[in-house]
């Protein structure tokens, strides 16, 4: 899943794969927008067929956090 | 047609689109329900007459939630009325809600379920709350009353004519010292600002509504010139699925904000090997053809990147305190680096290079802070706090800023003293200053060396990190601080020794 991530975050912001990690935070590491974050999030409704929840999303900060959120909501 | 109330734009909007569709939204993850014209009228009236029934006409209705039908039912019912509207931020922090609720003297408070934790404690935090209602709840109980229910129990006609000079709508917005203030409007400054200027869209043009509903752009443009021209307005539920609903409502029309532009651009440009033609029709649909900015700055090298693909922007440039539009370009007269024309209903001065603007959009005043409306109402005109001269066919141009505002790409304006404030009650901070920076907020510090030593604090850069993840966690999203810097000397001084900010 972390892989698959990695290459929708290059979609969005100017990153190689290899820069990111699992503590790399989307905003001050990445260089995401908080509009960027959206719709990635909306991206990763159908890359995973889940259903994010926008107010659970905000507390995402970091990679590791979104794969884990990920994996909770297709673990339902 | 220039229209003086609110209440007039929809009574004629009715008259002539009747059953046609005024506003459009998600029921499910595809399906869709549509409200007419007619439909929005009588639910309005029906809600002006809850307010009657409850003793509440003519005083204060605070409203907070996603863009909604309840939420339109409820702003026109309230305004229709002849009573004042204060729609508040959903994303606020409930103290700050509830805050907010008090200083604006609200008697009744309709809230969206999302915002549950407001809905319950609004009552014992707010004394002069006499009434919550719940969007949601089909029947009433001891936590609220209930939106439908009551929409039920009163339905009928209503036929108050609130005059133009009327209050209509109070608005808060990011004030330089960190209090928010409420900016008065009434039914002539909203709408006459929405129609007093033909942008020569077409009849039952569809506009997809993306921006908070909170803020004066979105009110005024997308809804009060909406449904003025006869719009069908389709309700973005969750700037998440904007892509999706992008395809499912088909609008030809969207009001944004930079920030949003610029993640678009990005999409346009990852596909820049394909035709123009199939990228549009793929990302925004072939019926699309129109982007207005607003709310912040917006790289002029957006017009032509978009239109590439067929697509207009028109920039404009306004404030809460104008209701909001200032200047707007419209599509046969676009100029790059302007922020469009002066609109019909506003006159401009430039005074010692600051803008001040004058005409019937003005605000009243701040809700009761007398000495910040001195400060900015000078002879009915409105300083802008913006740097900045209008050429001779009245195009605005933007050269600065006077007023110490951050206004971040989404529209959103935040006080740096605000946020320093509260950063500065922690022992460890010296001096602190939040600016932005390359699009996000930053804050550097200047810690207390001596308090560091004396609590054996060896991580200072860590220790401010996690103040600023304190701060974080209660403060909502647009005033998150997303960079941190520490200096180990302090900062130059003015000479009354305040921070140099620039």
């Amino acid at each position: 899943m972390f892989e698959k991530l990695s290459e929708i975050i290059c979609n969005y912001v100017e990153v190689e794969p290899g820069d990111i990690h699992p503590d790399s935070r989307f905003m001050e590491d990445l260089g995401f927008t908080s509009f960027d974050f959206m719709s990635m999030l909306g991206e990763l409704e159908d890359a995973f067929d889940v259903e994010i929840d926008q107010q659970e999303a905000a507390e995402i900060r970091t990679v590791q956090e979104a794969v884990a959120y990920l994996e909770k909501l297709s673990a339902e | 047609m220039t229209i003086s109330t609110i209440r007039e734009i929809l009574v004629q909007a009715e008259k002539k689109y009747g059953a046609e569709d005024a506003v459009r939204y998600k029921t499910g993850k595809d399906s869709i329900e549509a409200k007419s014209y007619t439909e929005l009228k009588k639910d309005s009236e029906s809600f002006s007459r809850v307010l009657k029934a409850l003793g509440v006409q003519g005083g204060h209705v605070a409203v907070t939630g996603m863009t909604s039908y309840p939420w339109l039912v409820t702003y026109f019912g309230t305004v229709g009325s002849g009573t004042v509207c204060v729609p508040l931020d959903v994303s606020l922090p409930m103290e700050e809600m509830c805050e907010l609720v008090h200083r604006s003297d609200a008697s009744v408070l309709v809230v969206d379920e999302i915002r549950k934790d407001v809905m319950l404690a609004a009552k014992a935090k707010c004394p002069k709350l006499k009434y919550v209602i719940s969007m949601q709840k089909e029947t009433q109980d001891e936590e609220a009353l209930s939106f439908w229910q009551l929409l039920k129990e009163h339905e009928g006609v209503f036929s108050t004519e609130p005059k133009p000079e009327d209050l209509a709508t109070i608005m808060f917005t990011s004030g330089t010292t960190g209090k928010s203030k409420g900016v008065m409007l009434t039914h002539r400054n909203l709408a006459e600002n929405a129609t007093c200027l033909d942008m020569k869209f077409p009849e039952r043009t569809v506009i997809l509504s993306v921006l908070p509903i909170h803020h004066a752009y979105c009110l005024s443009m997308d809804i009060l010139k909406g449904l003025s021209l006869g719009s069908v307005i389709c309700i973005n539920d969750s700037l998440i699925r904007m892509a999706k609903n992008i395809k499912l409502f088909r609008p030809n029309v969207i009001l944004m904000v930079p920030l949003m532009i610029e993640t678009m651009a990005k999409k346009l440009q990852e596909a820049a090997g394909l035709p123009p033609e199939i990228v549009k029709r793929e990302v925004f649909g072939e019926q699309f053809h129109t982007i207005c900015s607003g709310g912040a700055y917006l790289p002029p090298a957006m017009l032509d990147l978009f239109k590439a693909y067929g697509i207009t922007i028109l920039q404009g440039y306004g404030m809460t305190e104008c209701a909001p539009v200032i200047s707007t370009t419209v599509s046969w007269n676009i100029r790059k680096g302007s922020v469009g024309q002066l609109i019909p209903n506003c006159e401009a001065k430039v005074v010692e290079e600051e803008l001040w603007v004058r005409g019937s959009s003005v605000m009243q005043g701040y809700y009761q802070m007398p000495k910040e409306t001195e400060e900015t109402l000078v002879d009915g005109w409105l300083r802008t706090g913006d740097l900045g001269y209008v050429d001779d066919e009245g195009f605005v141009y933007l050269t600065g800023r006077k007023k110490n505002l951050i206004i971040t790409k989404n529209g959103e304006n935040v006080s740096p003293e605000e946020l320093e404030n509260r950063l500065s009650e922690s022992p460890l901070v010296q001096e602190v200053l939040v600016r932005e920076s390359e699009g996000v907020i930053e804050a550097e510090f200047f810690p207390d060396a001596e308090y560091a030593a004396k609590k054996e604090i060896t991580d200072v850069k860590a220790a401010l990190q996690e103040l600023i993840d304190n701060w974080n966690k209660s403060a909502p999203a647009y005033k998150k601080i997303y960079r941190l810097k520490v200096r180990d000397t302090e900062f130059p001084k003015t000479p009354s020794k305040k921070i140099k900010r620039y």
